[in-house]
């Protein structure tokens, strides 16, 4: 039996047996080469989950949306290393309770699929702590590199030229499982703190506001800069953040569900003094 | 409609002198919702604040600007000064042109230009302010202090002789820390036993106090007037309240071979022991790491030699009690550095190089010498030695950066005793500088000299070694730019005074700050020195700074009346400046719970009409919240705001510059 078929019944089990209430995987997608979600609350329609190396994206951002797992029942999900580590960050932030969350997980390598053991999150303790000696993508690299080597002032144009093209959809908002605030900071108007429309300051003001959002919280799924439509290359600035956060604090966003917040939390030992 | 007063102060020439306050008064007049705008030479001066109060009255503000210095410096006058006119006083507002202004500009023009932008941003602001209502909290009229030494005990009776509870707790077996080893005190060279052992009883018979001894904080929650307190009392396994304090047992215990930390090592104890003669209760522990019954299960001499039944205990456990406390002392004290991490001065190598507090013993009447000077290795008496001043302080690379205080006044102290005693012998003093700043100090250190003979030598040590019997000190006299090596009998360290090794621990179970040493933080070095950053919450003694015995005592009655004027009420009226939690928008991501340096947010559960779960959200505790806004510049999703303070508020302010 392929790793699909296995899941598909298994899945399958835990719904007809009520030990979960949904599984979260992925279905057929419009073309050939892509995926949709995959929302099965019954045992047949478990049937219909497709596994295969086109089920590219982070399914977590669905755990957290409206209030799915309040009612405390479980639900199961098909994740990825990136969405393991999401998981244990949003756990991390007390948005999942790990005991809520059962996992089929699965790794793309070559083009194949291959399980990855164990169900619940502790399983998985080894693939976040890979991500201390994990290289980016050599093309993320590659483009960093190119951007790292240019002057403040060529960078800023860059950017300047990347965000002009930005239309506020906020696709890249909704994309990303970190973005499960109930009201987005761009969304509040007393005070207007980030400008609606997108001229050019508007579209810095997002742009960074979502940057800094996402320092030390980002997995480095991609689902943000997949969503956006006009190809803005949001991987580069959430590199360069989780880059400032490992110098300055050694924190590997995702590494374990118990890590605490990088940037909520301080240590008693800080030999500054500007708080207590 | 806002109707907004603004009055601009001159602050004599202050602020006259660099703004041009009429035009800063016509251009704020001309300025949306500003009612009326005048001038005065001081308006913190009663027919100033007259002013502004027949202002409030006559045109009915709703808001007031004061253009004057900063808050810190007169928001509490004129807060004031809008209440007697029946405005909230919250509704008032300090344009600081004077400070950020007129003090640090030397063109006319601009800093009026900026006078008038400061001004402005605090009307948009002050338009947006609303009524604010003091918070009460109830007061639990009791105090807990922590640390028996010189500092807690007089903490203790102070805010005991004021009629108020106090629990007082002490780790060791005995009240009295460290004052209880010295022998003689500077300045004045009082036997130190003699002066605390009155202090140590009168705590311990004191009704209002609870001495707590051989107890440990557990832990420390609440706020303000209102903090639950757990303490863990070691079992002693002899009844505190059974024990006459006849000492049998000490006297049959067979162990007796237990260097004595009272003793620094010099003298020994038993496995069942009391620190020392004067303890405070005199009642013994017993050690269990040393006890023969607690290792090999056989023994129990004490127990058979004790005439009361039942007063020893094998079976005793660690109890736990738990107090509602009002305000906390902490008086922890310090600890000295250990020495032998200078290789140079051969401490732990040989026998005769000592400590200062070591030396204390060998001086003191009941030391184990009683009060001879003799060397530790042969028990001879000594004829030179040399003390070695700054062995740890001020030593960036190896030590520690400050100066431990007390150790110059120590030395020569030391080097008057030991002429006292040994009349022919001699001190040698190495030494960086003399730093004899106190009452009666300096005197005190030239009596040394000029009447005891102590010699001193302006340098460092460079090496230590032995020869002959001796020790041979090599250093190099800075004075004369001369190497120069000292044959002495006894070398005596005056090693760095050192937070007590588990501080930082302590500190966090308390919730109070620290420096990088471990000392603890006052919440401000010149105008708020006993108090901590956390409210409710004072200091005394060395646990924040190497101190001597007469700052420690200051310091302590400085705590102690500061609780006591807590004590004075009944309800504690809190600044209304705390944070708030939107419900609806918060994200339950707890991040501003853990950010929150003052513990002040906890989760909430928000439940539908049949109690199940919809949501869990933060929730600030008003009582505990300093309004030090963490948590606002922390919540990604505005969904928390600090009132007085709020993101309309400044947002206002910033969009009007
Ligand atoms: C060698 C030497 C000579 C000195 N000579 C003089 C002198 O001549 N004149 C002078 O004015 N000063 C002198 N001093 C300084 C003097 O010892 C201090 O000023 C004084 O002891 C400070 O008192 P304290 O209560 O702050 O601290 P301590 O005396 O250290 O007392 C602190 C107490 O708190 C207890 N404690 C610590 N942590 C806890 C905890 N977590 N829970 C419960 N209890 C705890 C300790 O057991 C101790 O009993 C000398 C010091 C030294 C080292
Ligand atoms: S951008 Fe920031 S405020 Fe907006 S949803 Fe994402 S994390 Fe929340
Ligand atoms: S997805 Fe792209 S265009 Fe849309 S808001 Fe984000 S950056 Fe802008
Ligand atoms: S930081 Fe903001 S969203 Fe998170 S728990 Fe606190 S108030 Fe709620
Ligand atoms: S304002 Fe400061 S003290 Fe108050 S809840 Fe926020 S972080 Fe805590």
């Amino acid at each position: 039996m392929g790793i699909q078929e296995q899941y598909r019944s298994e899945a399958a089990a835990l719904l007809s047996s009520g030990e979960v209430k949904l599984v979260i995987g992925f279905g057929p997608g419009s073309t050939a080469d892509r995926r949709r979600p995959l929302f099965a609350r019954t045992p047949e329609e478990a049937e219909k989950l497709v596994l295969d190396p086109a089920c590219i994206s982070n399914l977590t951002t669905y755990l957290v949306a409206g209030g799915l797992l309040s009612d405390g029942k479980k639900v199961a999900i098909f994740l990825k290393p990136d969405g393991i580590r999401s998981l244990n960050i949003l756990v991390s932030e007390c948005q999942v309770k790990p005991e809520q969350v059962v996992i089929f997980g699965y790794a793309i390598e070559n083009n194949e699929i291959r399980p990855l053991s164990g169900r619940s999150i502790g399983d998985f303790a080894e693939i976040g702590s890979k991500i201390r000696t994990a290289t980016p993508p050599p093309a993320v690299q590659k483009e960093a590199e190119r951007l790292e080597a240019m002057s403040p002032a060529e960078r800023f144009e860059f950017w300047k030229e990347q965000f002009s093209k930005c239309i506020k959809c906020y696709a890249c908002r909704q994309a990303c499982p970190m973005c499960y605030c109930r009201r987005c900071i761009v969304d509040v108007n007393q005070p207007q703190w980030v400008s609606t429309s997108s001229h050019t300051l508007g579209n810095f003001e997002w742009n960074l506001v979502r940057a800094f959002h996402l320092a030390g919280r980002c997995a480095a799924c991609g689902a943000c800069d997949r969503a956006c439509p006009v190809n803005i290359p949001l991987r580069l600035i959430n590199y360069r953040m989780g880059k400032e956060v490992k110098e300055a604090f050694d924190y590997h966003a995702g590494e374990s569900s118990d890590q605490k917040p990088v940037l909520a939390s301080f240590s008693q030992d800080d030999p500054e003094t500007f708080i207590l | 409609m806002a109707k907004i007063g603004v009055f601009v102060c001159h602050c004599g020439e202050n602020i006259a002198s660099m703004v041009d306050t009429a035009t800063l008064v016509r251009k704020i007049s001309e300025h949306p919702g500003v009612e009326v705008c005048t001038e005065y030479k001081y308006f913190c001066s009663d027919p100033g604040q007259e002013t502004v109060k027949r202002a409030i009255r006559e045109n009915n503000l709703t808001g007031v600007v004061v253009a004057a210095c900063s808050p810190r410096m007169h928001e509490t006058t004129f807060r004031k000064a809008c209440a007697e006119a029946g405005l909230n006083p919250y509704m008032l507002e300090m344009a600081n042109i004077r400070e950020h202004c007129s003090w640090v500009h030397s063109d006319k023009e601009k800093a009026t230009e900026k006078a008038i932008e400061i001004t402005r941003s605090l009307v948009e602001k002050v338009k947006r302010n609303n009524d604010l209502k003091p918070i009460s909290v109830p007061v639990t009229r009791r105090a807990l202090v922590i640390g028996g030494g010189i500092a807690g005990i007089q903490a203790a009776l102070d805010i005991a002789g004021a009629g108020r509870e106090v629990i007082l707790v002490e780790r060791e077996p005995s009240i009295g820390g460290h004052m209880s080893q010295l022998s003689e005190t500077f300045p004045t060279l009082d036997c130190s036993q003699c002066i605390l052992t009155p202090r140590m009883v009168e705590a311990i018979q004191h009704p209002n106090i609870k001495v707590l001894t051989y107890s440990e904080v557990e832990s420390v929650d609440g706020y303000i007037g209102n903090f639950k307190v757990k303490i863990r009392k070691k079992a002693r396994y002899v009844d505190i309240n059974k024990c006459t304090g006849c000492g049998d047992c000490i006297q049959k215990c067979p162990v007796k071979k237990i260097p004595s930390e009272f003793e620094c090592g010099l003298g020994n104890r038993t496995a069942i022991y009391t620190p020392f003669a004067q303890a405070v209760p005199n009642v013994p522990v017993i050690d269990t790491t040393r006890c023969t019954y607690f290792k090999n299960g056989k023994c129990k001499i004490c127990q058979k030699t004790c005439q009361i039944e039942n007063c020893i205990d094998f079976e005793m456990q660690d109890t736990f009690e738990e107090y509602e406390i009002g305000a906390i002392v902490v008086a922890t004290g310090f600890q000295i550095q250990d020495t032998s991490l200078y290789g140079e001065y051969g401490y732990g190598k040989y026998k005769d190089v000592i400590t200062g507090l070591s030396f204390e013993r060998l001086a003191s009447a009941s030391g184990p010498t009683s009060g001879k000077i003799l060397r530790p290795s042969d028990g001879k008496e000594p004829e030179t030695i040399v003390f070695i001043q700054c062995a740890g302080s001020r030593d960036p690379s190896k030590g520690v950066k400050y100066c431990s205080k007390i150790c110059c006044m120590y030395t020569a102290k030391h080097a008057m005793l030991f002429a006292h005693k040994n009349h022919h012998g001699r001190s040698q003093i190495f030494y960086m500088d003399i730093r004899a700043a106190g009452k009666g100090y300096d005197e005190f250190t030239r009596r040394a000299i000029e009447e005891d003979g102590a010699e001193y030598l302006r340098g460092r040590v460079s090496k230590l070694y032995e020869e002959n019997g001796k020790l041979i000190v090599r250093g190099v006299d800075s004075l004369l730019g001369k190497p120069v090596e000292v044959a002495a009998d006894m070398v005596v360290l005056a090693t760095a005074i050192v937070p007590q090794p588990d501080a930082k621990e302590t500190a966090k179970k308390i919730g109070i700050g620290y420096d990088e040493y471990g000392f603890y933080n006052e919440a401000h070095l010149k105008l708020r020195p006993v108090e901590t950053a956390t409210a409710g919450i004072y200091l005394c003694g060395a646990c924040q700074s190497p101190k001597d015995i007469p700052d420690s005592v200051a310091q302590a009655s400085a705590a102690a009346a500061k609780v006591i004027g807590l004590f004075s009420r009944e309800q504690l009226e809190r600044e209304p400046v705390v944070a708030g939690v939107n419900d609806a928008t918060c994200a339950g991501c707890q991040g501003c719970i853990m950010a929150c340096p003052y513990n002040a947010i906890d989760v909430r559960d928000i439940n539908d009409r049949n109690g199940n779960l919809i949501k869990q959200v933060a929730d600030v505790n008003p009582g505990l919240c300093q309004g030090c806004g963490t948590c606002v510049t922390f919540c990604r999703s505005n969904s928390i705001d600090l009132a007085g303070f709020t993101e309309k508020q400044i947002f206002a302010e910033v969009m009007a510059l």
